[in-house]
């Protein structure tokens, strides 16, 4: 039904830097794709084009093979969910839902038919009378979300609607948000900055940073293989570990192995993540294989969740922080010194100078 | 000490109030037990004896057929001035959202000065249509209208109404701009992309919640109309021509000031004050009720 495409989009506002940049990328069919990026990357402004609440100062925007520059929000086909819901405050939570379709003058005992089935969807029959200040955030944001799907549009637009959950609500709306894709099959765009919502929802992510997509793909292939050194540590919690490696592979204190590395004549950032590093049990050092990295941390402070510990450690004594990740139970006692392993495949290396991956 | 705090506890409430409850007594509850009180005595022309006569100023007043022109008076000319002075500001006030949009409280701030402008206006405006000096009623006159609010009632009717509704706009325009700024850009963005037109927009999302502005503004104006309007008519009509342009608080002042008719004019105030009262009674009964969410 709906493929969205976008090609060379870009934003200026009034004059002023861009605020997007030469945005190139397709939604398939069906496809859930989230948008995620830092505080005032342009993600919303990417989002406000596509549902056509911001005029296109370059490109072009397809909906399924329909260049929609100039094409009016309404006549898009699609419905847009907004952080603060945006309920209208003085209508019952059915007439919210009715509204888009009155609008478009469907037929009443169809829209009452529609609006009982969102309602079904979304558990909110009991509330239908309800003014929307009568309701929970949770309920409200179901409402929001009613709202869109009534309107069976081809492309649904989220803008952060989790963002003014509490935490575990949060969590589980973020599960019935991807449920009900599914369910419906329609074409999403998501915009978040929580990089974990954004991996659980997306069949395709699109990092940005600045204006401009750092990265586009699978969740899992941007955490395997980040091509970029934002990537690298706004994908993964906790975040990645960087350290600084001279042109000739030298590294600071307490590293070991870095000069096998093919360090580019600018320098190179080595990227670990904390649960590749495994730490050596008493007495017993891992074995390693050529091309492992070694390094030598002072145990800072241990924080154990019960099925994993976070340790926190200095590198070489006094150095960098670096953080380690380990299964299970480990209560290392702070200021002890301990050997950390990670293996070859799992170390990312990116030019000091671009800050684009180098392949090792 | 426990005892001196309680006794500043019970006290301080009291002191706030005063002030407000003082203005209240001495200009509002004072006044108008007076004209009760006067509206059952007859007082003859020199001021010299007084006599206690019931209800027969009242009985004069109800047979009195200016008394009814009045009435009628009032409620063309409050219906017109209320109208005007609602819609012109909504229009306007419109207007300027549009342009303060995402513009900041510093821009928003800027406005206020051109909001205050009319009042100022509306002096000059008064002179422009003096019949015999102001420009515009020449200029009206050049163009065969004959502009005569002195012989011509519907002339000077239509005179005051301007006037009255002139020097109320901006009032209403600075409530109606903070009422449509207050109102958060999404649910206009979300009824867009919900399919609704600029104007059904503006009937089913912006209205309805620009509604209880409206109504505050509403009750203000016909207090405005209904009390404040007689130094205008005084200004520019002396009620006239014929009685056209007497409006009941116009008709007190004068049968009390220049027709030197104290009880008469007392009743009549009393008339008037309980028309207000009732009719702002009636606005918050029904009207309230259907503005709230
Ligand atoms: N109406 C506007 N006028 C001028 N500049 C704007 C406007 N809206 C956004 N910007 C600018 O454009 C850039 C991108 O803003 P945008 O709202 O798209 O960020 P975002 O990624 O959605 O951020 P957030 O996560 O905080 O919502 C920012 O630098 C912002 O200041
Ligand atoms: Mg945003």
């Amino acid at each position: 039904m709906a493929e969205v495409r976008l090609t060379s989009v870009g934003k200026i506002y009034s004059g002023a830097v861009p605020a997007v940049k030469d945005i190139t990328f397709s939604v398939p069919d069906g496809g859930f794709c989230v948008l995620v990026g830092p505080s005032g990357c342009g993600k919303s402004t990417l989002l406000r084009m596509i549902a056509g609440l911001e005029t296109i100062t370059m490109g072009e925007i397809r909906i399924s093979d329909r260049v929609v520059n100039t094409v009016e929000p309404m006549d898009r086909d699609i419905a847009m969910v907004f952080q603060n819901y945006a309920l209208y405050p003085h209508m019952s939570v059915y007439d919210n839902m009715a509204y888009g379709l009155r609008n478009r003058k469907t037929p009443e005992p169809e829209i009452s038919a529609r609006v009982a089935e969102a309602a079904r969807i979304l558990e909110l029959e009991p509330y239908l009378e309800r003014r929307p200040r009568e309701l929970s955030g949770g309920q409200r944001q179901r409402v929001a979300m009613g709202r869109a799907i009534v309107r069976q549009p081809q492309v649904f637009l989220f803008d952060e609607p989790l963002s003014n959950l509490d935490a575990k609500l949060r969590g589980a709306m973020r599960v019935e948000i991807k449920k009900l894709q599914r369910q419906l099959g329609v074409t999403s765009i998501y915009v978040t900055h929580d990089q974990l919502e954004a991996m659980t929802l997306a069949d395709q992510l699109v990092v940005m940073n600045q204006g401009v997509v750092e990265q586009i793909g699978e969740p899992l292939s941007l955490y395997e293989r980040p091509e970029t050194v934002f990537v690298a540590q706004f994908i993964g919690a906790p975040p990645m570990n960087m350290i600084d490696l001279a042109p000739g592979g030298g590294g600071p204190k307490g590293l070991d192995g870095s000069s096998e590395l093919p360090v580019p004549a600018s320098g190179a950032r080595l990227g670990i993540r904390p649960e590749h590093l495994v730490v050596d049990e008493d007495g017993r050092p891992v074995p390693t294989r050529p091309g492992d990295i070694r390094l030598e941390l002072a145990v800072d402070a241990v924080e154990a969740v019960g099925a994993e510990t976070y340790i926190h450690g200095r590198l070489g004594g006094d150095g960098l922080m670096i953080t380690a990740r380990e299964h299970g139970k480990m209560l290392l006692p702070p200021g002890t010194s301990r050997v950390f392993t990670a293996r070859r495949e799992n170390l990312h290396l990116f030019d000091a100078a671009t800050g684009r991956r180098v392949d090792i | 000490m426990q005892k001196r705090s309680y006794f500043a506890g019970r006290m301080l409430p009291y002191a706030l109030l005063a002030p407000q409850l003082l203005v209240t007594i001495v200009f509002f509850y004072v006044p108008a037990a007076q004209a009760v009180w006067q509206s059952f005595l007859l007082q003859d022309a020199f001021g010299i004896s007084t006599e206690f006569v019931w209800f027969e100023n009242y009985q004069l007043l109800f047979s009195d057929a200016a008394y009814y022109q009045a009435i009628s008076v009032t409620a063309v000319f409050s219906v017109l001035v209320t109208v005007a002075a609602l819609s012109i500001s909504l229009l306007l006030a419109v207007q300027a959202d549009k342009s303060l949009r995402g513009a900041g409280v510093y821009k928003t701030l800027l406005i206020w000065p051109y909001a205050v402008a009319p009042v100022v206006a509306g002096v000059l405006w008064l002179f422009m249509f003096q019949p015999s000096l102001g420009t515009l009623a020449r200029g009206l006159r050049h163009f065969g209208v004959d502009w005569n609010p002195y012989l011509n009632s519907g002339d000077a009717l239509s005179l005051v109404v301007l006037a009255a509704a002139w020097k109320q706009i901006s009032y209403n325009f600075l409530f109606f701009l903070a009422g449509l700024q207050s109102i958060p850009k999404s649910l206009i963005e979300a009824a867009a992309i919900d399919g609704a037109r600029p104007a059904r927009r503006f009937w089913t999302i912006v209205f309805p919640l620009l509604s209880p502005t409206a109504f505050y503004l509403l009750t203000v104006n016909i207090v405005y109309v209904f009390f404040d309007t007689f130094g205008i008519i005084h200004a520019v009509t002396h009620g006239g021509p014929a009685g056209a342009t007497t409006t009941l608080v116009y008709k007190v002042f004068n049968d009390g000031r220049a027709g030197g008719d104290l009880g008469g004019s007392a009743a009549q105030s009393v008339v008037l004050m309980a028309i207000v009262i009732a009719l702002t009674a009636v606005q918050f009964r029904f009207i309230e009720r259907k503005v709230n969410y």
